[in-house]
């Protein structure tokens, strides 16, 4: 069991590895090899979901041993409740990634799958690394696939989307670099001891003003890979040029890693500097909200559009995760699992009739739901998913980041509601033109409706979908104990509160909604003997000491207050 | 300190004084009659049979080399020679490497053609 | 035996002699085997090995030989054990040039040879002279490896430019030395430091460290004295090229390191300002300058200026950290470079010249191991982990950091992520183009080997870098372990 997130993280490499003596004709048997292990991989996920222990505050199957000694480099891994739910999505859409590019590639299968699978492990990896330069190696390791996914099997324009897509994420993530090293002198001046150790860094207190450069030097790694609204311009080319399989990854799981990153290292490390920026990033994701809206309704181009659905959808969850209160960061996780579902089941479904038509010009489709009716379902509910129909995943996010982002700021939440209006707008507008009306174009009377291994790549989202729509207290249940160390960081007061408030069990959607205003936010979760799990409770259990709180906090009456007092 | 430069600072300026002064002077006072005879290079009064641009053949070029190399490396000899008798056995050995090294670069040129004139 | 000298002291220099013998050897076989005979090329790897092997009784050692001319310490032996590495990589990767250009071998080997012996000595030496003759038996056989090639002109062109323009920075540099000096009345460095402490405001001496610099600079082409390096990288036969812009390039560093770690410590403060500028100067121009070019050995100069800028930092963070972080840098960089060199050999053919960036074009489908390798290194000199020169780069930048030098990592970072652009190029042309040109490149086993070691070498040291770091870090230590140089740290 110790080396459980190992065996997950290196079974994609080990699979490429494989696929690497494969001879080059064979294709069919290198689909094969690749789905397999693929699917393996998902499957050997899976237990995470059951082994994982929700109540227990500290990282999960943890694996460490030295890797660098000489500069305190460690192999460590581990999980929380946060990277068991990325890492799952991430071995889910990995499969389904490599499942739907059976018939959309045809040539140099080999290198495909080969990076493909080695992608799988640069992204499992980032989740799983708990030593920040190991977080590093395989945050940049997934340049490398990538660039190659779209340069070679991307549609006209790859190498232009392809060098911008490497270029930028390059140079944000250098200059986290240097934070990150920033980061280890420091540490090392304050505590005598060479480490990347990320949970060491958790519990640091650094002077506010090494803070401020450091936040700026992780906002520009983390925010350009999200992306956020002045640094988003990679996106709709990278996502308009890259193979579907490669669309999809980007989209479900790339762009997780800013918004992961953030909460992994930004949020907890330079809680200070934090709550300072509030009010740069809660303009930066307004403009990104509406803006990436807007330019959404204006597209053309099937993927673009939903590529730039993304932007808008992306600035929700990091306006959810700026309202620094539990509700919103919760909100802000479960909306960046359900962006993963949606929008890649979206790409998905441009890439099935561009395998079948090799156009996306919306204007070229209409009326397609009388020829593949099948198809239009799962097109529709995946639309109503990312508009945030309830009873689907989109309502839960969106009703809980809307909600945290209500109790910091309502002027904040009313820009955030514009986009789930504008969303539905340029959503339905959407499927009004390509599903609905006569089929106009001949060339779209005799398409194909969705084939089984097609659908067998959408089937497992659908049921994602309705599940969080309809239940999503297990994923809650995992998120707890990660907001709350989050929170105990970022937004101390919310812990003293708690101290006095009883506690909650779980922050279901209906006990938010029914509990007015930011009452329900005082109340921490429960902890497994049903007193409420303060961080002290929680320090004790794990090697993390309590958390000092801030300085600018004192007695505050409301979220609101603390928020401005932060400023 | 840089007093004791002094005398050197008047010589380099008298020296240069003089010579710039001897050739405003001359050009000012001399005539300026030329013919053809005495435009002709002066070659220890012989006229020139031909161009001085000839072509030699590159081998000159060869031997010249080869001989200023080992020419060169007796200068390395007479300080040795001088301080020979304090330098005694060792100064003996390290002669010989010395001079062996350019034996061997000599059996080089040697085998390599370089002497033999084509 | 006169005094100051004493049996021990050959001894201690047992590797150079080798190389020396080894070398004369060398050439006596050449005079006797028929032309063209392949046997040099592993006379030449026996030398290098048999050198490499008598490195090893000086592992611990750290003393001083010949009253102060050389040092034997760990700071030399990381650079010879660098020098012999790269030397051993550039003749496995001459061979087929040689053929191909229709050049002799024995020469050639010899004056590699030599050019390594020069490097061995500057590496170790403490005094102005030793490290003066060092320089000179280096640089002097690079200038006839340079125009090696003699039936081409690039070639020709090449060695006079270098040959000038080197025996001009040879004469600034002397002109600086000859201060230092004057001023100070010995050549010892070690002695020096102590006798310049207290003088940091004489006039002199800034400008002796300003003709230092400025000497030096030209030998790693640092801008803005990086004029000749595109020219004679360009025009220099593949492989000496490789060697010129890793051996020559690490043997001016080691250099540059004594005359101003062990040599003028407290002048530190001048030039630490100027190297600081020179560096940010040299990272933008080469990085700048290399994204137009479409002749792979001219980028690839550019790039080396480039890398001369990023190493440079080391020596302005001055540090322990800063100049081990140099030394693992420099070992890496050695790898990358000669691998990626290794690679434009190959692509050296009959009918192709193969150093232009389209010749690249389609190299994946007709050599996939050899652009496997290519882009490794690419990634490698850009910087992208897993590779090992993304393990440099870190520590550079670490060390500027830790010494307080963050505007200068910064320039360095964004710097690196410019020169992702057009190593990129690069691998756009091996991996995503199929229009070939010329006949099919093929694979020495002599090449397959280079590349190989120098691909195992960039991953595993990316990978696991563990020993190298911990070397690096013991090695640097006794640059100026003892005297004035630890006293100002």
């Amino acid at each position: 069991m110790n080396h459980y997130l190992s065996l997950i993280l290196f079974l994609p490499l080990a699979g490429a590895l494989l696929l690497l003596f494969v001879p080059k004709q064979n294709d069919d048997a290198i689909r094969w090899i690749a789905n397999i292990v693929a699917g393996l991989g998902f499957v050997l996920s899976i237990p995470l979901w059951f082994w994982f222990n929700p109540q227990d505050p500290a990282f999960q199957f943890v694996e460490r041993a030295p890797w660098i000694p000489s500069i305190g480099a460690d192999y460590f891994l581990g999980v929380d409740g946060l990277s068991t739910l990325l890492i799952l999505l991430t071995t889910l859409m990995g499969s389904i990634a490599v499942l739907s590019s059976w018939t959309a590639i045809t040539e140099r299968v080999k290198e495909y799958y080969v990076f493909l699978l080695v992608l799988q492990t640069g992204m499992l990896g980032a989740f799983m690394a708990l030593d920040f330069l190991l977080f590093f190696l395989f945050w940049e390791l997934m340049l490398v696939p990538m660039y190659f996914l779209i340069g070679i099997w991307g549609s006209a324009n790859r190498l232009y989307s392809a060098i911008k897509f490497f270029l930028y994420t390059l140079a944000g993530s250098v200059v986290m670099l240097l934070g990150i090293l920033a980061l280890y002198f420091y540490n090392h001046s304050q505590t005598g001891v060479y480490s990347f150790d990320v949970t060491l860094f958790h519990t640091l207190n650094l002077p506010e003003n090494l803070q401020w450069w450091l936040f700026l030097a992780f906002f520009l790694g983390f925010a350009i890979k999200v992306p956020m609204f002045p640094f988003h311009t990679w996106l709709p080319d990278a996502h308009t040029d890259a193979p579907t399989a490669g669309s999809v990854i980007l989209a479900a799981v790339m762009l997780k890693m800013g918004t992961y990153g953030f909460l992994r290292f930004s949020l907890p490390i330079l809680p200070e500097a934090s709550r300072a920026f509030v009010p740069m990033m809660v303009v930066l994701c307004i403009i990104g909200i509406v803006y990436g809206a807007l330019v959404a309704l204006a597209q053309k181009d099937w993927k673009r559009l939903v590529a730039y659905s993304s932007v808008s959808h992306m600035a929700m969850v990091m306006l959810g995760m700026f309202a620094l209160n539990p509700v919103g960061i919760t909100g802000s996780i479960i909306q960046q699992l359900n962006h993963g579902i949606s929008t890649g089941a979206l790409f998905l479904l441009v890439g099935v009739v561009y395998e079948r038509r090799h156009t996306r010009e919306i204007s070229e489709y209409g009326g397609l739901s009388k020829v593949m009716p099948a198809y239009a379902a799962v097109f529709l509910l995946m639309t109503m998913s990312s508009i945030g129909l309830p009873t689907l995943n989109g309502f839960i996010g969106e009703l809980l980041i809307l909600q945290g982002v209500f109790v910091a700021n309502k002027i904040w939440a009313a820009f955030a509601a514009s986009g789930v209006v504008l969303g539905a707008a340029y959503m339905l507008y959407l499927y009004q033109r390509t599903m609905f009306g006569k089929v106009d174009n001949p060339k779209n009377e005799h398409l194909a409706d969705l084939g089984p291994r097609e659908f067998a790549t959408f089937a497992p989202l659908i049921a994602l979908a309705i599940w969080i729509g309809l239940y999503p207290a297990p994923f809650l249940r995992r998120l707890d104990t990660s907001v709350q160390h989050i929170i105990a960081r970022v937004s101390p007061q919310y812990n003293e509160r708690a101290a006095s408030a009883e506690c909650v069990s779980v922050p279901t959607p209906e006990l938010m909604a029914a509990s007015p205003g930011g009452q329900f936010l005082a109340a921490a979760p429960c902890g497994p003997d049903g007193k409420p799990l303060t961080p002290a409770a929680a320090g004790a259990a794990s090697a993390v000491p309590p958390p000092v709180p801030a300085a600018t906090t004192g007695q505050v009456s409301s979220p609101q207050a603390a928020a401005q007092g932060a400023r | 300190m840089i007093s004791a430069y002094i005398p050197i600072a008047i010589f380099v300026v008298v020296a240069t004084g003089f010579a710039i002064f001897t050739l405003v002077f001359t050009s000012l006072i001399h005539p300026e009659k030329y013919n053809k005879v005495k435009l002709e290079p002066y070659e220890c009064g012989i006229e020139p049979a031909t161009d001085a641009r000839d072509r030699y053949s590159i081998r000159y070029y060869l031997i010249a080399m080869l001989f200023v190399i080992f020419d060169v490396e007796t200068v390395f000899m007479f300080p040795w020679a001088v301080i020979f008798d304090q330098l005694l056995l060792f100064g003996l050995i390290e002669m010989m490497v010395f001079i062996f090294i350019l034996v061997v670069g000599y059996y080089y040129a040697w085998q390599k053609g370089a002497l033999e004139w084509v | 035996m006169p005094p100051g000298i004493s049996l021990s002291d050959f001894y201690y220099i047992l590797p150079e002699i080798v190389l020396t013998a080894g070398a004369l050897v060398l050439l006596v076989v050449d005079a006797r085997l028929p032309r063209g005979s392949r046997a040099l090329t592993w006379v030449t790897m026996a030398v290098l090995l048999a050198t490499a092997v008598s490195l090893v009784p000086f592992r611990n050692t750290d003393v001083e030989v010949s009253q102060g001319l050389l040092a034997v310490d760990q700071f030399a032996l990381f650079f010879k054990v660098v020098f012999l590495v790269a030397a051993a990589m550039t003749v496995l990767m001459s061979e087929r040039y040689l053929q191909v250009e229709g050049a002799s071998f024995g020469e050639y080997y010899f004056l590699i040879l030599c050019s390594t012996l020069g490097m061995m000595i500057m590496a170790g030496s403490i005094d102005l002279i030793s490290a003066f003759v060092g320089l000179e038996t280096m640089a002097v056989s690079f200038y006839i490896l340079a125009g090696f090639i003699k039936p081409n002109q690039r070639s020709n062109e090449a060695a006079v430019k270098y040959f000038l323009l080197g025996a001009f920075s040879l004469g600034i540099l002397l002109y600086g030395m000859s201060i230092l000096y004057g001023v100070s009345g010995t050549t010892n460095l070690r002695t020096m430091a102590t006798v310049f402490v207290g003088h940091e405001r004489n006039p002199l001496l800034v400008l002796a460290v300003i003709l230092v610099v400025a000497g030096m600079e030209f030998k790693i082409a640092a801008v803005p004295f990086h004029m000749w390096a595109p020219d004679v990288y360009e025009g220099a036969p593949t492989p000496v090229t490789a060697f010129l812009s890793v051996g020559s390039k690490a043997a001016s560093f080691a250099m540059l390191l004594r005359i101003f770690v062990e040599g003028l410590p407290s002048m530190d403060a001048d030039w630490r300002l100027l190297f600081e500028m020179l560096a940010i100067v040299t990272m933008t121009v080469g990085n700048v300058a290399a994204l137009t070019q479409s002749n792979l050995k001219r980028m690839l100069a550019y790039s080396s200026i480039a890398h001369a800028g990023y190493l440079l930092i080391g020596v302005v963070a001055g540090t322990p950290r800063g100049i081990s972080a140099m030394l693992i840098y420099l070992l890496i960089y050695s790898f990358m470079q000669l691998g990626a060199f290794a690679v434009i050999v190959m692509m050296r053919r009959k009918d192709v010249v193969g150093d232009e960036l389209k010749d690249l074009s389609g190299l994946y489908h007709r050599q996939p191991f050899a652009a496997f390798a290519m882009l490794v290194f690419m990634l490698s000199l850009g910087g992208i982990p897993p590779t090992a020169g993304f393990m440099g780069k870190l520590w550079l930048f670490g060390a500027a950091i830790d010494a307080g030098y963050v505007w200068l990592a910064v320039i360095g970072v964004l710097n690196s992520a410019v020169s992702l652009y057009y190593y990129l190029r690069i691998v756009v042309f091996m991996y995503l183009k199929k229009e070939t040109i010329g006949s099919e490149p093929t694979l020495s086993p002599a090449l397959t080997l280079t590349l190989g070691v120098a691909v195992a070498a960039t991953l595993v040291l990316g990978v696991y870098p563990g020993l190298l770091f911990d070397l690096a870090e013991a090695s640097a230590r006794t640059l100026g372990a003892s005297g004035v140089t630890a006293a100002i740290r």
